[in-house]
């Protein structure tokens, strides 16, 4: 077989499987929305008003187009956060506590002196990422030296953060009155330049679209991806073929903790807010989950999925403004959609449905668990 | 300092003890099963709060044991969805566990909003029930410490008593009988039982059904004594550290008794200490439960890996 | 005499499209030792499975006692009368031996599991079967031969009319394989019918009385086994002619691997490797022999850098081992080919390609400057896809996607790919076919020629006389003999000391250790 046709066949391959799995994501998302849509119908007094909000309001003005790009970015950026995690085979749930880390150091640095000056904006930035590092290197360094269950110990560090975050504001940085919770704005210099005047999309754009192709190229063309990917595969083998896995596993939660710490910046130092106030984030960092389960942890599948789930987010939050529906309902289709794309649940539907409906002989001592 | 000694050495504190260690308990047990069975269950958290729901809307209606059956109930459904999808769909149980717990933050204000029409967060419009309390007064009449054993065992929640029950229970259950014998089998090494003709994902799927149920039945507890009524989010992570107390509890009921004390304490703690302390701020106190976990799980990881490298290295 | 088991035209085709089976007729009488046989990969596994209610057949169907039965699941194949003991034990290593072996059938009072019965009902069948094993110590801290007997008991206890034992002498020494035939002839003589898978050819002729045949998941024949000889068995098995025979060293090189005084402790703190001395020379094979668990793996394990070395020094060229990384050992020309290809040899969703270079991320020809140069990977995957003729699609290809003789192959490529000084070999043609197999004893063979100092170890005793030139006999983590390989080496010699029955002095030794 000559080189040529090697190559042409492994892309094809390679497209099959792109279009397989865009395929089980759509395919999932249909459903989830098939079930929002039942259950709405059932307790909505307007729901195809409700869902025609749901699924056209995004597009409709600029402004909310603003805001549906400004979710794709911080959506990205959380993406692929735990896709660097997910990867590395590592559970890491600590992105929401590294954007409150984050936004604080990068709040500190705003309303310092630096933050009035042309360095407040990058200072800040890179602040909020070595704090969101921090974040994440403790427990990746506490699973590593003590063996201490990542998933617990990250989880733990984000109720941390929320209340480190709740208590700086109120006690420690400067604000306007006393009483509320929320800082001074920051000075202009430390606020992301907007690229579409009029709307919320920033910086930040430009810094997910860089993001995504750091992550690729970290993972797929430096030999530090290579190793994370090898012991994320089989952390055994990497053992055996020299890599050192321990230091692998920490380096990538501290990687992924400056993603989070990032994402805390263009929070605060973004358009939306130019301020940091308690409980910002709208839980759009755990979020990040269903973005990078979805694209498969795959960094340039990342802002695709993020790109249509910001769109259904956005949606639900214009559907809760105007209609009788709530935006939880979205819940239930992020759940329902992660609950299908990470099973083996497959479009052609044949099988899943024969799998559904018995034959349950599968060998269980093969997935032992751990 | 001495107000602080004065407060955990009284009765009122052990009290408190037992009504914060009881969600605790019931969902770490839950854990426990699960763990058990080979599943590590990160979705306690969401359980918990399906569990407080259901207690407080079911109770609108019916009794208090009604409720409290209904959130087990809901709690179990739970555990059957992510027996479903990680057994029979192979997904994995960590993602299947956080989409339940998306699940069920965003499903529970969604329904509370349709059982409330319109509020959002709360249940403050429904005049749901509380869990009656054991009352043990006439233990007064036992000369000399009857008085204060009416202080210390008087007025728990019954469920309280029930995870009390449970914890027994379980140990009886899992060393004395045979189907605890298969659990453990089952989560041990699975090939042994499955060629021993036992149905190994019939046990995995019932130890997900009753680590839901157990959950759910410690978020009745929160819903229905602790606080009445619900809030979004109420359960504020006590799923996560009862997570946490799973892994501390070295894989046995009693373990898991000491490790959901041990948190309970810290929490009741958080709730004595504005009292005394006023001038600690609020947020360092909430801080407490989430930091004690977080130590309590390094030094205990620590002290474990210590002990097993000690003994392969020699010397 | 009718049969007791028939088993008539099963098919099995798996998911992936292998055919395991296709067409195998079986029929066991009752009171015999009825052996399948045939190479890894005939379909013998399946069959059994299938005849247990592990799988199903897609077509043919099962007879007992004349009646068509289907079993859905082992359950329902235990409840006729059908035991099973898997090659690899199915008991819980926490467990102890009468809670594994009464597992899934326990004595009960009422919800309360009765211990003290299944103690005395153990007791009892150790007895009259003569499998004698304390009933109270946990199963993991036994010997292999023993958790043997506690699978056969698990099925006595089942009351299995039908026992299967499924290559159960692949983990025994010679010894052990005596007296596991004593039992078995001991089942026979009470009226039990035993149906034993094994490809080692003189014990099936030895232990049974009927065997049928299998290759390339179909049934070859059905023989009484006092009209065949190995000879023709072993034809029929593979279908043609077979010898491997492999040269042995002719050369005497310089002493690359010094082992002094070695200790190696497990994770509970017993002794592993106790207090052991050996050399090792370029251009040698050292086998490793011994029953499995007396120290073999976990030598060649510290050495590679897997397991820390409790005392004692490990020498390479000279230097101490001890304190260098996996890394730095690899770079003074350490290479291992580890006992479990899947669990430690090969991260199976990453690609061929990714696996081959995985050793090697350090070195300047494929990565630089931390870069990655994909161009020098995917020449390096296919030359050595080539060269070791691996069959895959490509070198982008997952590892997940290759048959066992291939995978294995992608370890033997990568390890060998540049000249070892020490090799080390655990298990290195387990699960895989003959053409493979002779390909990787070659692929041995030429690295030792080419001065590399291998260790090898595997329980298969005839790989070890095949390939070393020298053995050395494990018992309980020591050397207890060392042998220079000749033709009057036998397995049974080999078997009187992996058991600890015989040692050899220190002067006897002298020869054999050089």
């Amino acid at each position: 077989m000559s080189m040529t046709t090697q190559a042409e066949l492994s892309r094809r391959d390679r497209l099959k499987t792109i279009r397989r799995e865009a395929g089980r994501a759509l395919g999932a998302a249909l459903i989830a929305l098939g079930i929002a849509f039942i259950i709405v119908l059932f307790t909505s007094k307007a729901p195809l008003e409700a869902f025609n909000v749901l699924l056209t309001a995004p597009m409709s003005r600029p402004r909310t187009i603003g805001l549906w790009i400004d979710d794709v970015a911080k959506l990205t950026i959380t993406g692929l956060a735990f896709s660097l995690v997910f990867q590395a085979r590592q559970f890491s749930m600590g992105v929401q506590g590294q954007v409150y880390v984050g936004a604080l150091a990068a709040a500190y640095v705003a309303l310092s002196p630096i933050g009035a000056t042309w360095a407040g904006l990058p200072v800040g930035v890179f602040c909020a990422m070595l704090a969101g590092a921090f974040w994440g290197f403790i427990p990746g360094i506490a699973k590593v030296k003590f063996g201490a269950n990542e998933i617990v110990s990250s989880l733990m560090l984000n109720y941390i953060a929320i209340e480190l975050c709740n208590f700086l504001v109120r006690t420690n940085l400067p604000k306007p009155q006393p009483g509320v919770l929320t800082t001074n704005n920051f000075p202009e210099t430390a606020v992301f330049p907007p690229l579409v005047d009029g709307t919320r999309i920033d910086l930040g754009l430009i810094f997910a679209l860089v993001a995504v192709l750091a992550v690729w190229f970290a993972l797929y063309r430096t030999s530090w991806g290579l190793k994370l990917r090898l012991v994320g595969h089989n952390a055994n083998f990497a053992e055996y073929a020299g890599i050192r896995s321990t230091a692998i596993m920490v380096s990538a939660m501290t990687a992924a903790g400056a993603l989070g710490g990032l994402l805390g910046s263009m929070f605060v130092q973004g358009q939306t807010y130019g301020y940091l106030t308690v409980l910002f984030e709208g839980n759009l960092a755990f979020e990040g989950i269903l973005v990078a389960i979805v694209a498969r942890s795959r960094p340039l599948a990342v802002p695709v999925v993020a790109l249509f789930y910001g769109y259904l987010r956005q949606g639900a939050q214009l559907m809760n403004l105007r209609t009788d529906v709530p935006s939880e309902v979205i819940g239930v289709v992020t759940a329902i959609i992660i609950l299908l794309v990470a099973s083996s649940f497959s479009m052609p539907g044949r099988q899943f449905w024969a799998r559904i409906m018995g034959r349950s002989a599968a060998a269980p001592a093969l997935e032992a668990q751990k | 300092m001495i107000e602080l000694l004065m407060t955990v050495l009284s009765t009122t504190f052990f009290v408190t003890v037992v009504r914060t260690t009881t969600p605790l308990l019931l969902a770490t047990l839950g854990g426990l099963i699960a763990d058990l069975g080979g599943a590590l269950n990160v979705a306690l958290e969401g359980m918990m709060l399906v569990g407080c729901l259901t207690a407080v809307i079911v109770s609108v209606f019916a009794p208090w044991y009604v409720a409290v059956l209904a959130a087990v109930l809901a709690g179990a459904l739970l555990g059957g969805v992510m027996a479903f999808f990680h057994l029979r769909l192979k997904a994995d149980i960590i993602l299947v566990g956080f989409a339940i717990n998306i699940l069920a933050a965003g499903g529970t204000v969604f329904a509370l909003t349709l059982a409330t029409g319109g509020d959002k967060g709360t249940s403050i419009n429904l005049t749901s029930k509380a869990v009656p309390a054991l009352d043990l007064s006439f233990l007064g009449v036992i000369p000399g410490i009857g008085d204060f054993l009416v202080r210390m065992l008087s007025g728990h929640s019954i469920l309280s008593w029930l995870a009390a029950f449970l914890v027994f229970a379980i140990w009886y259950f899992l060393y004395r009988t045979p189907w605890g014998l298969w659990l453990r089998g089952v989560g041990e090494y699975p090939a042994a039982p499955e060629a021993a003709g036992i149905p190994v994902n019939a046990i995995r799927t019932w130890s997900l059904l009753v680590s839901g149920g157990l959950a759910a039945l410690g978020g009745a507890q929160l819903a229905m004594f602790n606080y009445i009524g619900f809030t979004r989010d109420m359960t504020a992570g006590r799923g996560f550290i009862a997570l946490g107390a799973v892994l501390l509890g070295a894989r046995h009921p009693v373990g898991a008794l000491l490790a959901a004390l041990l948190f309970g304490v810290f929490e009741a703690l958080a709730v004595v200490m504005p009292g005394l302390f006023n001038w600690i701020p609020a947020e360092l106190i909430r801080m407490i439960p989430f930091v004690v976990t977080i130590l309590a799980l390094f030094l205990f990881s620590y002290r474990a890996l210590q002990a097993r490298r000690l003994r392969s290295a020699g010397h | 005499m009718s049969a007791l088991l028939e088993a008539i035209g099963i098919g099995k085709t798996y998911p992936g499209g292998v055919v395991a089976n296709d067409g195998v007729n079986l029929s066991v009488n009752a009171g015999e030792v009825h052996a399948v046989v045939g190479e890894n990969g005939a379909g013998k596994s399946t069959l059994m499975k299938i005849l247990f209610g592990i799988e199903h057949a897609d077509r043919g169907e099962l007879r007992l006692d004349g009646k068509v039965v289907s079993f859905a699941n082992p359950r329902e194949a235990i409840n006729s009368g059908i035991g099973m003991v898997f090659q690899h034990f199915s008991l819980v290593p926490s467990f102890s031996v009468y809670e594994n072996v009464v597992l899934g059938s326990e004595p009960h009072a009422g919800i309360r599991f009765d211990r003290q019965k299944a103690i005395a009902a153990v007791r009892a069948l150790s007895e009259k079967f003569r499998l004698s094993v304390d009933p109270l110590p946990p199963v993991g801290q036994l010997p292999v031969g023993q958790q043997q007997r506690v699978e056969i008991l698990k099925a006595l206890y089942r009351d299995a009319r039908i026992l299967i034992l499924d290559e159960p002498t692949a983990v025994l020494a010679p010894q052990e394989v005596e007296e596991l035939f004593v039992a078995v002839r001991a089942l026979v003589e009470q009226g039990r019918t035993v149906i034993f898978i094994a490809h080692k050819l003189p014990e099936v002729l030895e232990i049974s009385d009927r065997i049928t045949v299998m290759r390339g998941g179909k049934t070859v024949g059905q023989v009484a086994a006092r009209d065949v000889t190995e000879q023709s068995l072993a034809t029929m098995m593979v279908g043609r002619e077979v010898a491997l025979r492999v040269d042995r060293a002719s050369n005497d090189g310089a002493m690359a691997c010094e082992i002094k005084a070695l200790k190696v402790k497990s994770e509970s703190g017993a002794l592993l490797v106790d207090d052991l001395n050996l050399r090792v020379h370029a251009g040698e094979i050292v086998g490793l022999v011994g029953v499995e668990g007396n120290g073999q793996s976990e030598l060649l394990e510290a050495i590679a850098g897997l397991r820390p070395i409790a005392d004692g020094v490990a020498y390479l060229d000279g230097t101490s081992l001890s304190p260098l990384s996996v890394l730095e050992r690899r770079a003074r020309g350490l290479a291992s080919i580890p006992e479990d290809r899947i669990a430690r040899g090969l991260a199976s969703g990453s690609s061929v390609a990714e696996n081959l270079v995985a050793t090697r991320l350090d070195d300047p020809r494929y990565v630089r400057n931390g870069l990655l140069d994909l161009k020098a990977i995917k020449a390096n995957a296919e030359k050595l896809i080539e060269r070791f003729s691996i069959r895959v699609g490509g070198p982008g290809a997952a590892v997940s996607t290759l048959s066992g003789g291939n995978m294995q192959k992608v370890v033997v490529a990568r390890e060998l790919s540049e000249q070892p000084r020490l090799l080390l070999v655990n298990q290195p043609t387990r699960g895989v076919d003959l053409g493979a197999t002779q390909f990787i004893w070659k692929s041995l063979t030429q690295a030792r020629d080419a001065g590399a100092a291998v260790l090898l170890s595997s329980a298969d005793l005839s790989e070890l006389l095949a390939l070393s030139d020298r053995l050395v006999v494990f018992y309980r983590g020591r050397i207890v003999a060392a042998f220079l390989n000749s033709d009057t080496l036998t397995p049974e010699t080999l078997g009187t000391y992996m058991l600890g029955i015989a040692s050899q002095t220190p002067e006897e030794m002298q020869g054999g250790l050089r």
